[in-house]
């Protein structure tokens, strides 16, 4: 419990610290969006004062000292007031955030969970049965898979299931035709639409999570006490999973913690080549349309994430390994 | 060689009550591609129902790799060759997996070397324990909290470590418990592989009386190995001593100390003595008081150039004096007691003086080391080396000051770069020191190997750590300390990790680079036998606190402290051995 208390107590702090420097760190560049906007217009010719107002008026001079600044944007990131998007006027910063997130979560963020479990079993099984075929198949096959560039196994899977085999489709979270909607239809739509992108994270991932895992656990296999389980006469099962397999999971949290991070963040490839209307679609446009707020919600919530799964790994190094509860 | 059957004084147990018969036994090293290695040679023995036996050797002997074949342990590329291992009649090589492991219940069991780490480290004690019964269903559900009571109290444990995770418990304890988990077998085999060997002196002692005691009551065979014959003399009724892959001798302790039949054997009992005795000899050695009454160098022959100042240039230079000095590290945890390493400790080490420091683990030595050093600064006192205050020295001035005071370090397979030749680990000290470059600091690595007494030097240069055994790459360890032409050495343990064959050797050189350049020398131990070998005057540390302090042979030979005398008789000394029985 004091354990918890601990990193949650870190948590908060990290979350403001990180939240304060999103604040400070574009007022410590020189000029505002105004004066850059007028810069480029004065390129045409001169600028009237009153374009000049209009400019402002338009993106919004800050008033007031820094401090009020910084008290009304806490305000704002707290209630998630995030203003108007530039680009998609007049929806609000909010709305597309919170659209575009269910679904990076539920494809980047689930398909990243279940290639680590699975990966991790996979590799429990390949040190396990050491030099047989359970060992050689997936760790070779993984470490040629995951040899392959993201985009390239992207594309491959797009051109023969999508294209040529028309067993899936090729763009988009779901038909154009379907209405949104808590309909089995649309949910059916929804994972079908998912299929691709999610077997493309599985393929690039799953080699790692198997070739770490497998790799840990050769070490712990090595270890006295799988020696002395072993000498004790547990059964082969036990020695596997409660001696070797749990110790060998642990160094493998940290690459788990950095790979849930990367889940928002990281989105933006995979679903810029599959057109899936996910965070990192949305980064993508917000940058190419230079959305400032979309921009500025988006490194935000990124940094959140990354906070967030730090967060989540800490405590469950909490609760498997001992040592770190002191 | 041609003895396949043990040398003369055979205890053979009575036919019908052979517990473990063991025939032409080998087991050898394959891996692909490599020339197999013959660990255990052909070795046959048989042992009766509660013996308590002993196997003896050095480091390669094959006497662990024996001990695992024994309980069917040995793993990939070690492999049984040859031969039968009968148990209770039946040969355990037989035996299909799932044979083998119910054979482990009611049959053998093993405790291992290192019993601090045979513990896993996420499971809490009790758990070890319900794994066990688990496995093999021979306590019922409802007996089982309390048998887990009673076997850690077995083995002098409270029924609180059983709510611990091994980390939580010390060395000895953990230890300790692997006895216990073992003991919960009910086996009626015991294998101890160096149960004690990574354990402090003073643990050492206090878990071996268990083991006997246990042996005695609970009533089990045991096998007892180790690299330290006094400790299986002290301990074992017959010793099987082992050499390279053979039993060269196998007969009761008594006769192996006072008739020993191998020139093996003979070599490892001349190894020991006490500490206490008047005189002391063990190979190419007497203790210092002897050797300065008779007015004689431990060597004749002066060792070729001198690659460290001559004792005269050094006769002005500088001692080391430690005043007061404590030192005290922050609580480890919030809410616990500060801890004191030192405390209130002073002394002099006089330029081409040899002095010990002694203590059992957590004695304060190896954090004096450290002070001296300049790598931890204390929290009060003082220490001067000549006119130098060590205490407040930056970076830069500790430099300085490493090229006259320099540490040898215990673990000698570890204090080198397993990727770097001889010559390369040499080369860097010295340039670094002496500014000597290319040809010249060549010459001066050569000669620094030749001074350590690793000749041919050429050879020895290109070497990398793997291809030197122990002593000789202690012996680089010690070159490399001398690279900068050092006053005095600071030795940690430098022979704890080595067999006592090799002991010698490093200890002699020690005394050489002491005798004929000069150079003085802190030599922290918990070896009392080798302090009195090669140090002058010593220091007796406990808890932090000098409790006594003179000349070595006085100290050793008329102990006034408690603590001085418990270390005393943690020494395995075979002659005692005899005198108990």
């Amino acid at each position: 419990m004091k354990y918890i208390a601990q990193k949650l107590g870190l948590f908060v702090l990290t979350l403001w610290a990180a939240v304060t420097l999103n604040f400070f760190l574009p007022r410590l560049m020189p000029g505002s969006p105004a004066d850059a906007a007028i810069a480029k217009l004065s390129q045409n010719g001169p600028v009237t004062e009153a374009t000049r107002a209009a400019i402002e008026a338009q993106l919004g001079v800050p008033t007031g000292s820094l401090w009020d600044q910084y008290l009304s944007y806490l305000h704002q990131v707290v209630t998630l007031d995030f203003g108007v998007s530039y680009t998609f006027y007049p929806q609000t910063v909010s709305s597309m955030v919170s659209t575009a997130l269910p679904y990076t979560i539920g494809l980047v963020g689930i398909v990243t969970v279940l290639a680590f479990v699975l990966g991790t079993l996979i590799g429990v099984a390949a040190a396990w049965k050491r030099g047989t075929w359970l060992d050689s198949l997936p760790t070779l096959t993984g470490s040629f898979l995951s040899t392959f560039p993201y985009f390239w196994t992207a594309l491959l899977l797009l051109f023969f299931l999508g294209y040529v085999l028309h067993w899936f489709p090729t763009t988009g979270a779901y038909a154009a035709t379907s209405t949104p909607g808590f309909t089995a239809e649309f949910i059916g739509d929804v994972l079908l639409h998912a299929i691709l992108p999610a077997l493309t994270i599985l393929i690039t991932s799953l080699g790692g999570w198997i070739i770490g895992m497998r790799n840990a656990m050769i070490n712990t296999l090595g270890d006295d006490y799988v020696t002395f389980a072993e000498a004790n006469g547990l059964r082969g099962r036990t020695v596997a999973i409660r001696y070797a397999a749990r110790n060998a999971i642990l160094p493998n949290l940290t690459g788990f913690g950095l790979a849930l991070g990367g889940v928002v963040g990281g989105s933006i490839l995979v679903e810029q080549v599959f057109g899936y209307p996910g965070i990192g679609y949305l980064l993508f446009n917000a940058v190419i349309g230079q959305d400032y707020p979309l921009m500025q919600a988006l490194f935000l919530m990124i940094t959140v994430s990354v906070l967030i799964a730090n967060f989540l790994v800490d405590i469950l190094y909490g609760v498997l390994d001992p040592r770190t509860r002191r | 060689m041609s003895m396949t059957t043990p040398a003369s004084g055979t205890v053979s147990a009575a036919e019908n009550d052979v517990l473990l018969d063991v025939r032409e036994l080998s087991v050898v090293y394959a891996s692909p591609g490599m020339e197999p290695v013959q660990a255990v040679d052909r070795v046959s023995f048989t042992l009766g129902r509660g013996e308590f036996v002993g196997l003896v050797g050095e480091s390669g002997s094959g006497k662990s790799t024996l001990g695992f074949a024994l309980t069917r342990l040995q793993k990939a590329p070690a492999q049984i060759s040859n031969g039968r291992i009968l148990f209770g009649g039946r040969d355990i090589r037989e035996l299909d997996a799932e044979e083998l492991r119910r054979q482990r219940q009611g049959g053998f069991a093993m405790v291992l070397q290192s019993g601090m780490n045979a513990l896993n480290p996420v499971r809490t004690i009790r758990n070890h324990f319900m794994d066990v019964f688990r496995a093999h269903g021979h306590v019922g559900a409802h007996e089982r909290a309390g048998r887990a009571a009673e076997l850690v109290q077995k083995v002098g444990l409270g029924p609180e470590v059983l709510d611990r995770y091994p980390g939580e418990l010390s060395g000895g304890m953990r230890q300790r418990v692997s006895i216990a988990i073992a003991l919960s077998l009910e086996p009626q085999l015991m294998v101890f592989d160096e149960p004690t060997t990574a354990l402090d002196v003073l643990v050492q002692h206090a878990v071996m009386d268990t083991i006997q005691a246990l042996q005695k009551s609970e009533n089990f065979t045991a096998i007892l190995i180790s690299h330290d014959l006094g400790i299986v003399l002290e301990a074992t009724e017959r010793v099987m001593v082992m050499h390279e892959g053979r039993i060269v001798e196998d007969a009761r302790s008594v006769d192996i100390l006072e008739r020993p039949q191998d020139p093996y054997t003979r070599m490892l009992l001349s190894h020991y003595a006490d500490p206490r005795a008047e005189t002391i000899s063990i190979p190419g050695f007497v203790d210092m008081g002897t050797r300065k009454r008779e007015g004689k160098a431990r060597i004749d022959v002066t060792t070729t150039r001198p690659t460290v100042s001559a004792r005269q240039a050094r006769s002005a230079d500088s001692a080391i004096v430690v005043e007061g000095v404590s030192k005290v590290y922050p609580a480890p945890r919030r809410g616990e007691e500060k801890v004191t390493a030192v405390s209130d400790v002073s002394f002099r080490l006089e330029p081409g003086e040899a002095l010990a420091l002694v203590g059992a683990s957590g004695s304060g030595k190896s954090t004096l080391a450290k002070l001296i050093t300049g790598v931890e600064k204390p929290t009060a006192g003082s220490i001067r080396f000549g006119d130098l205050d060590v205490t407040g020295l930056r970076r830069r001035a500790l430099r300085e000051l490493h090229k006259d005071v320099q540490m040898v370090f215990q673990d000698p397979y570890s204090a080198l770069n397993p990727l770097h030749t001889v010559e390369y680990t040499l080369t860097r000290p010295v340039v670094n020191y002496t500014g000597l470059r290319g040809a010249d600091a060549r010459r001066r690595v050569l000669e620094l190997l030749d001074t350590v007494g690793l000749t041919p030097v050429e050879q020895f240069a290109a070497k990398l750590p793997h291809q030197l055994s122990g002593g000789q790459r202690q012996r680089v360890v010690i070159a490399r300390a001398l690279a900068s032409d050092p006053q005095v050495l600071i030795a940690d343990e430098p022979v704890s990790m080595l067999d006592v064959s090799l002991r010698a050797g490093v200890l002699a050189l020690l005394e050489d680079l002491r005798e004929q350049w000069g150079v003085s020398m802190l030599y922290i131990t918990h070896d009392l036998l080798s302090a009195r070998l090669v140090t002058e005057n010593i220091l007796v540390l406990n808890r932090g606190r000098v409790v006594e302090r003179g000349e070595t042979a006085q100290v050793l030979r008329h102990p006034s402290d408690e603590y001085t005398v418990s270390l005393l008789d943690a020494v395995p000394n075979p002659a005692r051995a005899k005198g108990a029985r």
